[in-house]
């Protein structure tokens, strides 16, 4: 982030509280986070320490506890851990419900929807149905939907988790593209390392129990990255051990 | 040579399935046919109150050759229509107003449900006093017997629209009206069917009750010319006349099915047989 970059999400001391009583869980607790206009950022933490929970705060659909979420009126898109598909519509009809709610002319829909299932290596699936479809692919339908809306900050949680890894490494390439294109914002949830290491700009490792950003690290490789670049596996393999460490860190504090 | 080999498979194919759909209720049809006519022939009640399947159609034949229980049947039908129809407006309206609102929920909400339980027949005794023998008086109990199922089924399947999806439209910039209009209402939509099944046989079982209850004068219709035949002790017309009523009642009830099971279908909700 030089000097002069406009941020496009600044969250400020936020915390979220599940439940009442003795039952309640502290999901997150005091959260800073920024995230630069174009910046490519991932969440990286454990399973439970409130990354999708964070998400769905900035996207707006719950509220935090206390603190705040600023986006400056950015429109903000999301892709959540399941793929959310409309049951009664086709993949087509999944597509265009997202570019009519952006308001797209509706004579474009048809390449529009080409193109988006083009990227996602699905071409011709436009008439499938949802339950037709294998987890995995339906989980680049919700990415294709996902990047038809017109957002200009996109969260995504863990979208790629249930895809095999040649598959995976091609959408890495489209994301960073449609990334660099279009300009976006991203937040991107993920468990895994080498993942958080080839797409982001920046690593934010959380921490579980209570949920909490434990550490920040920035990622500063060329782009477009590789995924067998020997860099990259350098990075994840710090990654994977400040995970360990800060899960260890939360074991030892729960116990005591 | 080979074509024409294929389309007969493909024909016989497509016949053997008709078959293991048809021979099922056919047999049911048959057994029920079969012990109807033994109870007739040990004579289980006298002939001229228990007649046997043969006259009953029979019966059935003359009815159709007699223009005057067509012009009943059009009376009943164009009631049932009417009647459902009006209920369909109405209990879409009360169901979209109840989610709506949640004041109006907890006013009206388990009224509607107590509703649904009350037998519409005890509503006419107070629809003669209010309306008379009328038309009116028998849509009003009618309509009182569906809407209840409608709304009901509407409202259910709106509070159950999955979260996640609603959350999902959210994201991609759904808000008020095309919540509505794209998701609120697809998403509610099989339960809303199954409700207009239950509303129209409760539609035409309160249309029934109402047209032996509301005899209105030279209007045949079924329920009136099933009481003249029970007046004359006439029972195999009354029994045709009867079976007319089933038979409506069954392919109404088909076509609603049909859309239901469609709609069920197509988003990958049908029966598991593990
Ligand atoms: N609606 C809810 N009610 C109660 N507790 C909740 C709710 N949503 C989340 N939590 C709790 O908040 C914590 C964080 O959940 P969250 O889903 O954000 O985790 P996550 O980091 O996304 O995990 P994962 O990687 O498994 O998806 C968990 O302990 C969870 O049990
Ligand atoms: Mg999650």
């Amino acid at each position: 982030m030089s000097a002069g970059t406009e941020m496009a999400i600044r969250a400020r001391g936020v915390t979220k509280l599940f439940g009442r009583g003795t039952d309640q869980v502290v999901a997150l607790d005091g959260v800073d986070l920024e995230v630069a206009e174009g910046e490519f950022v991932c969440l990286l933490g454990r399973s439970g320490c409130g990354k999708s929970t964070l998400l769905s705060m900035i996207a707006g659909l719950t509220r935090p506890s206390e603190g705040e979420i600023d986006m400056g009126g950015r429109r903000v898109g999301m892709m959540f851990q399941d793929s959310n598909l409309f049951p009664w519509l086709t993949v087509e009809g999944n597509i265009h419900l997202a570019l009519r709610l952006s308001g797209a002319p509706k004579d474009q829909w048809a390449d529009r929807t080409a193109e988006l299932l083009d990227m996602v290596h699905l071409p011709g699936m436009q008439l499938r149905r949802p339950h037709e479809l294998s987890g995995g692919m339906r989980q680049r339908v919700a990415l294709a939907r996902s990047l038809a809306q017109d957002c200009q900050i996109l969260l995504m949680d863990e979208p790629f988790a249930a895809l095999d890894a040649i598959t995976r490494d091609a959408l890495h390439d489209q994301i960073e593209r449609v990334w660099a294109e279009r300009r976006l914002t991203i937040v991107f949830v993920t468990h895994n390392v080498r993942e958080a290491a080839r797409l982001g700009d920046r690593v934010v490792v959380m921490q579980p129990s209570p949920g909490r950003i434990a550490e920040e690290v920035r990622v500063t490789l060329a782009r477009p990255r590789k995924m067998d670049d020997p860099l990259i596996a350098t990075r994840a393999a710090a990654l994977h051990d400040k995970l360990d460490k800060y899960h260890v860190i939360a074991e030892q504090g729960r116990t005591s | 040579m080979s074509a024409p080999a294929g389309q007969r498979t493909a024909f016989a194919a497509r016949l053997g399935r008709l078959w293991a759909r048809t021979w099922p209720p056919l047999l049911g049809v048959a057994i029920l046919l079969g012990a109807w006519q033994l109870l007739y022939l040990v004579e289980f009640r006298p002939p001229w109150v228990f007649p046997s399947p043969g006259e009953v159609a029979t019966s059935l034949v003359e009815l159709a050759r007699d223009p005057v229980s067509w012009s009943a049947l059009g009376t009943t039908l164009t009631r049932g229509v009417v009647g459902f129809g009006l209920a369909l407006l109405l209990g879409t309206a009360l169901g979209i107003a109840l989610s709506a609102s949640r004041v109006l929920r907890s006013a009206i909400g388990s009224l509607l449900t107590g509703l649904q339980t009350m037998p519409s027949i005890a509503w006419f005794p107070f629809a003669i006093l209010l309306f008379g023998l009328t038309e009116q008086a028998i849509l009003f109990v009618v309509i009182l017997g569906a809407v209840p199922s409608i709304a009901n089924g509407l409202i259910s399947g709106i509070d159950d629209v999955p979260p996640a999806l609603v959350r999902t439209a959210h994201t991609l910039g759904a808000r008020g009206f095309s919540m509505y209009r794209y998701v609120v209402v697809p998403a509610a939509l099989p339960t809303y069917v199954a409700g207009l099944k239950q509303g129209w046989a409760f539609a035409w079982r309160s249309l029934m009750a109402g047209e032996l209850l509301v005899v209105i004068a030279a209007r045949p219709s079924l329920g009136v010319q099933m009481t003249f035949f029970r007046e004359f002790a006439d029972t195999a017309p009354l029994l045709a006349t009867m079976i007319v009523i089933l038979v409506i009642g069954m392919v109404v009830d088909g076509v609603l099915s049909r859309v239901s099971n469609r709609v069920r279908l197509r988003r990958g909700l049908g029966a598991v047989r593990l």
